[in-house]
């Protein structure tokens, strides 16, 4: 048996849990950002930061965000976006739920190949909307609609970063200290 | 090697039986949106939660349409007026006919039964944004309950028929373009009287009219106004120019391509007709061959078939 501490889920297990502050926030922010008033191709091609900042906080944080929280956000993405209500719902659910299967296995990998497997899973909850949508009667939109997974998959690494900054913050005051 | 977690960790059902459960849950949300139209209320209660972010999200796009407003040349202004002049000169002319033409339609309205087929009643409303949904393209309008608009109210601009207001919320509504798949308005030809179905095609901004036979009388150019049989749409609206026709023998059909008169991604007003009511169901006429309604009618007077 290796030692806790060496294994990436006792590290994570370790790791002071950022604050419901924080997850909020970043939320509201991954929600502002979808709801640009986006048109066109851009329409198609626009990441999905909520989902991404849902996988984050499954992964790095599963004992607050899971899947109930992902229904939840899916319903208001179905709102905003005025779509067929639990569409996103059900792709978020599944997309959270692929994370938390994978969760263990992703955090053993360093940024890059993180970004892949939540490529992915972002690949996964694109495709359910997609054949939910193409069900219900409606026309491919357009070939763009392909590229969304991909860029959401780009800000994976800048997203790490970012909402890492106020727990790094705090351990080099407590360094300091 | 992860081993299960200890039984003090232990947090409720696993991951698996959670997302059978809120897919189940996803799913039934779906059928009972799509198919029984029952989450109305939720949806009107979340957009309201959501709609200080989405406000949040639209004001730096808003404020960018502003300032470059202000900042519009005179003599951009000054073109832009005189364009204007000019048309409201068009359509006086155009007033005028129509206001006898109504009159007319009243005169004859008065000795039938009492439902105009022309209105004019209506709002104005602002162009928000696009729409998000990458699937149906919607325009979202700056109008809701608050105003009094209903689902199925027609939009038109300037030019004709914009679409019709689909989901109603508090403060905004949501109008599906006439381009969409699977909108249909019943249109008469102009020219010659023929009526028709005009069916959005989805695809590329045009309008399809199906099911015309292939010695239908369709030209190029013809124009197609609504014909009001709906009682949804008010009649004479401009809605479509006939672009192509395809008379092929092969086929059952002609294939009629039209585009739409109205700029459907040009404007930021468009106008919510409310004034339009569903028409009155007419009440069943006694048809001449039925005995007792020609024993009811006086002798020697020809009934005259509306």
């Amino acid at each position: 048996m290796r030692p806790a501490d060496l294994t990436p889920v006792a590290r994570d297990v370790m790791k002071v849990p950022a604050g419901p502050g924080l997850i909020l926030a970043s939320f509201v922010a991954a929600y502002l950002f979808n709801s640009l008033p986006w048109a066109g191709w851009a329409l198609l091609a626009r990441p999905d930061l909520v989902l991404v900042v849902l996988l984050f906080w499954t992964i790095h944080q599963p004992g607050s965000v899971g899947q109930g929280l992902a229904f939840a956000l899916g319903l208001a993405m179905d709102v905003g976006d005025s779509m067929l209500l639990g569409q996103h719902a059900l792709a978020y659910v599944i997309a959270t739920y692929g994370a938390q299967v994978l969760r263990v296995r992703v955090l053993a990998f360093p940024l890059l190949e993180q970004s892949l497997h939540v490529l992915g899973i972002l690949l996964g909850a694109s495709t359910v909307l997609v054949l939910l949508n193409l069900l219900l009667g409606a026309d491919f939109p357009g070939p763009a609609l392909g590229l969304s997974p991909f860029l959401a998959a780009l800000a994976w690494g800048p997203l790490n970063w970012i909402l890492y900054l106020p727990a790094l913050r705090r351990m080099r005051r407590e360094g300091a200290a | 090697m992860i081993r299960e977690p200890p039984p003090f960790f232990h947090r409720g059902p696993s991951p698996l039986a959670r997302l059978t459960f809120f897919a189940l849950l996803a799913i039934a949300t779906m059928i009972a949106d799509h198919r029984f139209g029952a989450l109305e209320a939720v949806r009107l209660s979340l957009s309201v939660l959501v709609r200080p972010l989405q406000q949040a999200a639209s004001a730096p796009g808003g404020a960018f349409v502003r300032l470059a407003d202000y900042f519009a040349s005179q003599e951009k202004l000054l073109r832009e007026n005189e364009a204007l002049r000019q048309k409201v000169l068009e359509y006086a002319a155009e007033a005028q006919r129509a206001r006898l033409l109504q009159a007319e339609e009243e005169h004859l309205l008065a000795m039938s039964p009492p439902r105009s087929r022309f209105t004019t009643e209506g709002v104005l409303a602002e162009v928000l944004s696009h729409g998000r949904n990458p699937f149906v393209r919607k325009l979202v309008l700056d109008r809701g309950l608050t105003s009094g608009i209903k689902a199925g109210m027609p939009v038109i601009d300037g030019q004709g028929v914009v679409g019709q207001v689909t989901a109603v919320g508090t403060f905004t509504c949501e109008a599906t373009l006439l381009t969409e798949k699977d909108q249909s308005v019943p249109v008469m030809l102009t020219r010659n009287g023929l009526r028709a179905i005009a069916v959005g095609s989805g695809k590329d901004g045009s309008i399809d009219v199906p099911f015309m036979p292939v010695s239908v009388d369709v030209q190029n150019g013809d124009l197609f106004v609504t014909s009001g049989i709906d009682g949804t749409y008010p009649a004479g609206l401009v809605v479509a120019r006939v672009t192509a026709v395809e008379k092929n023998t092969a086929y059952v059909f002609a294939r009629i391509t039209a585009r739409p008169a109205a700029g459907v991604d040009n404007y930021r007003f468009v106008r919510i007709l409310t004034g339009a009511r569903p028409a009155a169901v007419p009440a069943p006429q006694p048809r001449a061959e039925d005995p007792r309604a020609a024993k009811a009618r006086p002798p020697g007077k020809a009934r005259r078939q509306p």
